[in-house]
Formats: structure tokens, C-alpha cells, sequence
């Protein structure tokens, strides 16, 4: 997959916006605002509160660049965790649910549509995609199903129509065995 | 919730995957603070899934949303911790560079004390910056006039248990300095002083290390610790 920005130009934006230059922040916009809004909408779904949470995270990219931490991982994952979690936040605070009453059909198509396009737009010669291929396809699904649409172990389980707590373990069982094909 | 050695990858990836439930993530962020294995794992476990989002198909972007978060965005401030205080740097205008001390520094914690100064109801009549022998800026002193001054420190001042830290001006050569009080601790105070004349633009102010209960001879005896010259906010 080609990156439309260097890693290290991300990182020597965080550390402008650091020192308070607009223009390193409206440069990672311009560079990555298409994708995060497209991730966050996976999440939340609609499109207004997608960029409701894309907008969050730019403030917060902007007031906490100085805790970017290069150790740490790279300067588009730290972007991106910011913009995952204010997603995951407005899920937990319940705004999705209005959006399930509003248009539940539609939507439910859509939201696994979403997630296996992130399946087949993988990296096929990726590390993640053989590690997720490994996994039987109802766990694969599970895995792809919580961290591209954001749903819970609740909601999984009705979904894959499984217990609850059979679900929860065989989460955890796939991640283990991912975390182990990856090391 | 645990953080075991054992337990760590695994609830970092339940994080990382948005699995935990709220009280959950507030433990585990909370946790993540004084946890370098826990941080680690969390930022290893974003870089396994993170091709799952850089390979999404991107969303049309405009330039409302941008007009949106550009008007949300606070001013960068120049110390990172006081990020979201407020408006430090608006006040930051050319009466104060004018007079600013030596340096940039010195420049903005001016324009910060004013900003201090100008979020409460009473004005002080001068503000000082006080700076060490090194030219850093130490502390900020306001002076009210009307006996009342407050003095807030800037950087950590070591003070033997023995000893604290005096404040002084000099409100003319005839009358010498003259204590304004004594710092509690190593903390910010308000100072009630004798009655003196109104304070002065220029006006001398410096904090000096003293034994307990403040200089025996109503002089300043000890080292000197900062000093600045008194300016008036424009």
C-alpha cells in the first residue's frame, strides 16, 4: 500500500503542532483527514458524527503532539489511536444507538460490508493478513468485526449468534494466536 | 482489573480492539501512566492492527470541517502543561515586548502574568519577572499597592528545612528595601506588606534565602535568589 505521507514527515508534524504552527496541523489534515473520517464513520456510522469525532481528535492531536513519544510507535498510529478512541467513546455513549433505531437495515448492511472491505483492501502479502487467514473464518470475522465496526463482545455474540462468554474466550484465544504469528 | 505480566498483551489488545467496557479503559489509561510494559504492549498491539485503517478507502474531505477545528483550536502556549489555561498569549502585544527582559522567555511569562493578572477583578499596578543570575526566570510578583502583593514561582526553588524565602522591594534609595513577607513552603503566596508608597514602574523586587521566620535585621542578609525590575501593564 503506498503511503501518500512519510512516517517521518507525520513525526516532524507532531513536533511542529508542538510548538504551536498551524500549518503542521492543516498539513496532516490535508494528508490523512479523508481516511480517519472514513474510519471513524466505520464506527460510528454516520457521517456527521464521524466528523463530530475527526474534529475531537484534531483538537486533542494539537493540545497533546508534545506527548508523541517516537519510542512509542509510529506518529500515524499515535493519530490514529486518537481518532479510534474518541470513536469508541461516543459508541459508549450511546450515540449509535440512535443511529441502529433510525435506520437499521440499511445500516446493518452496510456496517458488514465496511468490514470485510477492510479484509479484501488488506495487504495481501501483509503479516496481518496470513495471521488473520490462519484463523477460521468465523473468528477472523469476530476480530475484523471489533476492531473495524467497533462492536462489543455483546453484540458479536447476536450477531455470530454464539453465547456470550464463548465468544469472549474465543476472542481472546484469536488474539493470542495472532499476537503469537505476528511475533 | 489485573495487569499481570501474563495478562498485559492480552488486555492491551482487548483495548486496542475497543472490547473493554468504559470503567475499564479508565483503569488501563489511568495504569498506562506509570506502566512502561503496559504502554508498550498498547502501542505494539496498534501497530499489528494498524493496516486494517491505512489501507480504508478515504472519505471525501471539504474545507467546513477544517474551518471548524481551526476555529476550536486553543493557542499553543509556550510551556506544554499549560495547554487549554486560557487565553496565555493573547495578551502578548507590543507594550510588553517593548519591555521585555533578555529573552523570549521572559517575553511570554510577562504576557502570562498579565493574562494572570487580567482574569481577576483587581489590576495589580506593576508586575515584576524575577530572573536568577543565569537569566531564568524565577518567579512573578504583582503588587496591588494598597499593602496587598502575590508572588507566584515559576521554577523550583530548593529551600533548606531551616531556611525560606523572603520578598523584598526597594521603593526608593532613602527608605532601602522592605520586606513585602515571607513564602510558606516553596508554594505561591499573597503577601501583606507594610504600608508603602504605590509601587513604581522600575521599581526593584527580589526574593532572598533566609533563616526562619525571615531576615533578624528587616534586610535582606541572605543570597539572593531572583530579581526583576517592576513594569506597568499597558
Amino acid at each position: 500500500m503506498l503511503m501518500s505521507s512519510a512516517p517521518d514527515e507525520l513525526e516532524r508534524s507532531l513536533a511542529a503542532c508542538a510548538n504551536g504552527d498551524r500549518n503542521a496541523l492543516r498539513h496532516i489534515y490535508d494528508v490523512e483527514a479523508g481516511r480517519l473520517i472514513a474510519i471513524a464513520q466505520r464506527i460510528v456510522r454516520r457521517r456527521e458524527l464521524a466528523e463530530e469525532v475527526v474534529q475531537e481528535a484534531f483538537i486533542r492531536i494539537w493540545t497533546h503532539a508534545h506527548q508523541y513519544e517516537s519510542t512509542r510507535g509510529s506518529a500515524r498510529g499515535w493519530i490514529y489511536a486518537i481518532v479510534r478512541n474518541r470513536a469508541l467513546n461516543m459508541l459508549r455513549d450511546g450515540k449509535r444507538e440512535h443511529a441502529i433505531e433510525d435506520i437499521e437495515t440499511l445500516q446493518e448492511k452496510d456496517s458488514s460490508d465496511d468490514v470485510m472491505t477492510a479484509w479484501y483492501r488488506l495487504d495481501r502479502n501483509s503479516r496481518l493478513y496470513a495471521c488473520l487467514d490462519a484463523l477460521d473464518d468465523q473468528r477472523k470475522r469476530s476480530i475484523l468485526m471489533a476492531y473495524v465496526g467497533g462492536y462489543s463482545h455483546g453484540e458479536i455474540a447476536g450477531r455470530l449468534r454464539l453465547p456470550l462468554g464463548t465468544t469472549k474466550s474465543w476472542i481472546r484465544r484469536s488474539l493470542t494466536a495472532l499476537r503469537e504469528c505476528m511475533a | 482489573m489485573t495487569f499481570d505480566r501474563d495478562n498485559i498483551a492480552a488486555v492491551a489488545d482487548e483495548y486496542v480492539l475497543g472490547l473493554l467496557e468504559a470503567a475499564e479503559v479508565a483503569d488501563l489509561e489511568a495504569e498506562m501512566e506509570r506502566n512502561d510494559d503496559l504502554k508498550a504492549a498498547v502501542a505494539a498491539s496498534r501497530e499489528r492492527f494498524l493496516p486494517l485503517d491505512t489501507t480504508v478507502e478515504p472519505a471525501t474531505t471539504d474545507e467546513t470541517l477544517w474551518q471548524r477545528i481551526e476555529r476550536a483550536l486553543p493557542e499553543q502556549s509556550a510551556s506544554p502543561r499549560r495547554n487549554g489555561q486560557g487565553p496565555a498569549n493573547d495578551n502578548n502585544g507590543n507594550g510588553w515586548r517593548a519591555t521585555a527582559i533578555a529573552s523570549l522567555a521572559a517575553t511570554v511569562l510577562l504576557a502570562l502574568g498579565l493574562a494572570f493578572s487580567l482574569m481577576r477583578t483587581v489590576e495589580p499596578l506593576v508586575v515584576a519577572v524575577l530572573l536568577n543570575d543565569a537569566g531564568e526566570v524565577q518567579a512573578v510578583v504583582e503588587d496591588f499597592g494598597n499593602e496587598n502583593a502575590a508572588i507566584r514561582l515559576l521554577a523550583d526553588i530548593d529551600v533548606p528545612a531551616d531556611k525560606t524565602i523572603q520578598v523584598w522591594t526597594l521603593p526608593s534609595k532613602e527608605m532601602g528595601p522592605v520586606s513585602l513577607g515571607l513564602i510558606e513552603g516553596i508554594r505561591s503566596t499573597r503577601l501583606d506588606g507594610p504600608s508603602l508608597p504605590l509601587p513604581k514602574d522600575n521599581q526593584l523586587y527580589e526574593i532572598t534565602l533566609e533563616q526562619q521566620g525571615g531576615s533578624p535585621t528587616g534586610r535582606p542578609t541572605g543570597p539572593i535568589l531572583a530579581k526583576g525590575w517592576a513594569r506597568l501593564p499597558r
